[in-house]
């Protein structure tokens, strides 16, 4: 198995408070790596340690350890985090598309790189959504806002942004947080899809979710990782007790 | 008690309201404060209605009589005289210009050794003519007091001595003699030093050497001007004639004023004896009939004269143009000598319709109160307090408004605004708590207090930044005002600096941080998150702070009444942007300024009410749609 992440000893802090210690694993490569665990266990703070969107906040900063992905650190001085940021999208907990039009949205990071011929962008955009399973519902509307859609449709529409310059790695910041149980499974059914060509973590409170589409999941709690192993054998036997716990619902 | 009566009045139960609460004193406490506002915009807005409306019924009034008396038909000839001393005057101008652009050294010289010399003795005189009226008394000089005066006139002279203007013009050699002859120079002495005399001598042959080659053109501008000389005397002899008439009608509008008065008091009179003795006050004051045919006859007679004397005027003035050079070699010169050239078409085009319209004017056509609204809405002519006819046309100082708004705009909008995206997207903490208490200092300024600075401080700086020689290039310098609609324009752009920028900034901070983040998860830069991302999103709560900040620039008082050069004229555009440097006045300051002198009720007074009216509504369309653009942004 491949792997796409490799974390090393990371400690990391907002100004003083320090909110993960010392964590360590390996993220496999085309597989949906879920994190869990209770409210303010780090879980967020990790993810968005992988493409430094962390670094826009004052203070935040890694305290120790190493962040590896596809074998380089991305903490080292030299990283072009426009770069690493076009090879690592993100999908927020609560659906962000721009006050734009949908095409716009889905065109936004093939423009910033400065790619606007729009034979190029057309064919980009439709991929995307189609991808994102948006394609069928929107390719009438496409130069409509991006506010006309449904809430489930203008998450997908993210994922169709995030997706639309090819990543290699998708991070997923409780996706599904802000929708409804309809629009919740089609997203889970997207994920199947993605899985396939992109490597996908996402953070989920739901454990549903979890066990539904995850390979390997990771216990979280107060900053440390509790236990990291494949989805069933997580669930089903759980080595830690704190882990058996908060799955079987006793605590959390 | 009927059972109905009892059922609507039930006995009291557990949960019984009981009387006037304190909570509800409160309430009622507050809305009584919110629509006591209310009621006093609207008595406001009621009261300016009531004072302007009547302006126009007066106005037209006015107009009237303006035709009836015959002003209006001596006005077409007038204003085919002023044209024609305009462009006499710019073309001597021209003149002028040429030479002294050519003898500009000369003149600048001369003028640095005059100014030095002045300055000194503007710093020794009173000293000196305390030795000197002293020492000229009768009989004995007090020796002791003499000599005390002298000593002080010594150190007085010191030091204006060691606090002279700078002279650029002059070699180091030229000042130190002109200091030194000053220095050595006897106290009673009344000559100017030798220095400032050559000076003064060199400047005027110099001016004579350049005028030589420029005879003709001396010749053909005395030419054009003489031309003019019978169609004035013509004028002023009609003046005389309409005067009389106006003032005929206008004692008899006063009188038939006063006998209304005297009628509707008599109306209201409880006491017969005091009824009849105003019904027969009235009657009294029953004027005669102006007559008006007789010198309207008069004047008519005249208007074979008047068209002779435009056809003569227009026949000279076509061969006018051939005769003058076709350009000059100074820029300013060149510039006017153009203006001259592109308005003669038009010049010679007016005194061609001249004819027409003198022989088709008509004393006793009726002016319609649309004519009194459309004059004053766009009349080129404010005019008030004059002998011969007021006029109340808003262009003037509409023109000025907006001319300083534009300067105050295109210079607060890109500041403001730019230090509002810094202050929000790039400023680390520090940055932004001693930014924002800065900017918002500003409008703890009183206006009046930086309408001086600008008269002082900026005005002063902006003419002697004008005066060096190595920005002659820039248009309308070296300024002649120095209080103009750009000084006006820099210190309304400071006071609308803080408006915009809070808002601005407000607007800014609207933008969910969601997606400045998207857009940087996806790749893009800080600068183009904030540029494609952000702004985008917070553009109508931009576009609102601009037109509050139009609004409160609009709106300003006491800074353009100070600094804003009050001429009452259309700025003349043929300036080019060297427009921005003449003096204009404002909507706001003619009220201002005008309206503690107009007699309570006249047609003036009226008029600055309307001006009022129509200031109002321009801010309140601005501020609508600002809040229009604001909530447009909430949802």
């Amino acid at each position: 198995m491949q792997t796409a992440i490799q974390i090393q000893n990371v400690s990391f802090a907002y100004g003083s408070k320090q909110v993960l210690h010392d964590v360590s694993m390996d993220i496999p490569a085309r597989q949906i790596t879920a994190f869990i665990g209770p409210s303010g266990c780090g879980k967020s703070t990790l993810l968005r340690c992988f493409n430094r969107i962390n670094d826009r906040i004052p203070g935040a900063h890694l305290t120790a350890g190493s962040i590896l992905v596809h074998d380089i650190d991305i903490n080292r001085r030299d990283i072009d985090l426009q770069e690493l940021r076009r090879r690592i999208g993100m999908v927020f907990q609560k659906y962000n598309p721009f006050a734009k039009s949908i095409y716009e949205n889905v065109a936004f990071s093939l423009r910033v790189e400065g790619r606007t011929k729009r034979s190029e962008l057309d064919g980009v955009v439709e991929n995307a959504l189609r991808n994102a399973a948006l394609w069928d519902e929107v390719k009438d509307r496409l130069h409509a806002s991006a506010f006309g859609l449904s809430g489930g449709q203008q998450q997908r529409l993210c994922i169709a942004r995030a997706i639309a310059n090819q990543p290699d790695i998708l991070l997923m910041d409780e996706p599904c947080a802000a929708l409804d149980p309809l629009a919740t499974l089609k997203i889970e059914e997207l994920l199947m899809e993605l899985k396939k060509q992109y490597t996908i973590i996402i953070v989920t409170h739901n454990m549903g979710q979890a066990t539904r589409c995850s390979d390997k999941t990771a216990f979280m709690y107060l900053g440390k990782l509790i236990e990291y192993g494949p989805t069933m054998q997580l669930f089903e036997n759980p080595q830690n007790p704190q882990t058996e716990a908060y799955v079987t619902g006793t605590f959390g | 008690m009927s059972p109905e009566e009892s059922s609507a009045h039930p006995n009291p139960h557990r949960f019984q309201k009981r009387g006037f609460s304190y909570e509800q004193a409160i309430k009622y406490f507050f809305a009584s404060n919110a629509g006591l506002t209310i009621v006093i915009l609207a008595m406001i807005i009621i009261f300016l209605l009531k004072e302007g409306l009547g302006f126009f019924p007066g106005y037209q009034r006015e107009l009237e009589v303006y035709r009836v008396a015959g002003l209006e038909f001596v006005d077409i000839s007038r204003k085919n005289l002023t044209a024609h001393e305009q462009l006499s005057s710019v073309l001597n101008r021209a003149y002028y210009a040429e030479i002294n652009g050519q003898s500009f050294r000369q003149m600048r010289r001369s003028q640095e050794a005059s100014a030095l010399f002045n300055s000194y003795t503007d710093q020794t005189g009173a000293t000196r003519d305390l030795v000197l009226n002293n020492s000229r008394a009768a009989g004995d000089p007090n020796s002791e007091m003499l000599a005390a005066l002298n000593a002080n006139f010594e150190t007085q002279k010191a030091k204006a001595l060691s606090s002279l203007p700078p002279t650029p013009h002059l070699t180091a050699q030229e000042r130190t003699s002109l200091i030194e002859s000053i220095r050595a120079r006897a106290i009673e002495s009344t000559e100017d030093p030798p220095l400032v005399t050559t000076l003064a001598g060199e400047f005027a042959a110099a001016q004579q050497k350049f005028a030589e080659p420029l005879q003709g053109m001396r010749a053909t501008i005395d030419a054009f001007a003489a031309a003019g000389a019978d169609l004035s005397s013509l004028v002023s002899d009609m003046t005389a004639t309409v005067t009389a008439t106006k003032e005929k009608i206008q004692g008899a509008d006063i009188l038939e004023k006063d006998r209304k008065t005297l009628l509707a008091a008599a109306a209201s009179a409880r006491d017969p004896v005091e009824r009849e003795k105003l019904i027969s006050e009235a009657k009294a004051s029953l004027a005669d009939k102006p007559d008006i045919e007789g010198p309207i006859q008069t004047l008519l007679e005249h208007r074979p004269d008047c068209v002779r004397l435009h056809t003569a005027l227009k026949e000279t003035s076509g061969g006018i143009l051939n005769q003058l050079p076709i350009t000059l070699t100074q820029p300013e010169a060149a510039r006017l000598l153009k203006v001259a050239r592109n308005t003669w078409p038009l010049f010679i085009a007016d005194l061609e319709k001249t004819p027409a319209a003198i022989n088709a004017w008509k004393h006793d056509a009726p002016v319609p109160l649309t004519s009194a609204i459309s004059s004053f809405l766009t009349g080129k002519d404010w005019v008030t307090g004059g002998e011969w006819q007021d006029f109340y046309g808003i262009l003037p100082l509409a023109a000025g408004s907006l001319m300083i708004s534009i300067v105050a705009l295109s210079l607060a909008i890109p500041t403001s605004i730019g230090a509002a995206i810094y202050i929000n997207q790039y400023a680390s903490n520090w940055e932004q708590s001693i930014v924002k208490p800065v900017i918002e200092f500003i409008q703890a300024i009183p206006s009046v207090v930086l309408g001086f600075i600008g008269i002082l401080v900026l005005g002063t700086v902006l003419r002697d930044i004008s005066l060096l020689d190595s920005l002659h290039w820039v248009p309308g310098f070296p300024l002649t005002e120095r209080l103009n609609i750009f000084t006006a324009g820099c210190l309304l752009a400071l006071m609308s600096i803080p408006t915009i920028f809070s808002l601005a900034e407000d607007a800014l901070n609207n933008v969910p941080s969601a997606y400045a983040e998207a857009s940087e998860a996806l790749g893009a830069s800080r600068v183009q998150t904030t540029f494609r991302v952000v702004v985008p999103a917070a553009f109508s709560g931009i576009l609102a702070a601009v037109l509050l900040g139009f609004g409160r620039v609009i709106g300003e008082t006491m800074v353009v009444l100070l600094v804003a050069g009050n001429r009452i004229k259309i700025p003349d555009f043929s300036a080019g942007l060297g427009t921005f440097f003449q003096p204009c006045h404002t909507l706001t300051g003619i009220i201002a300024q005008e309206l503690g002198e107009v007699p309570m009720g006249s047609v003036h007074y009226r008029a600055l009410f309307v001006v009022g009216i129509l200031l109002f509504a321009v801010v309140l369309t601005i501020n609508a749609t600002a809040h229009r653009f604001v909530n447009k942004m909430k949802h």
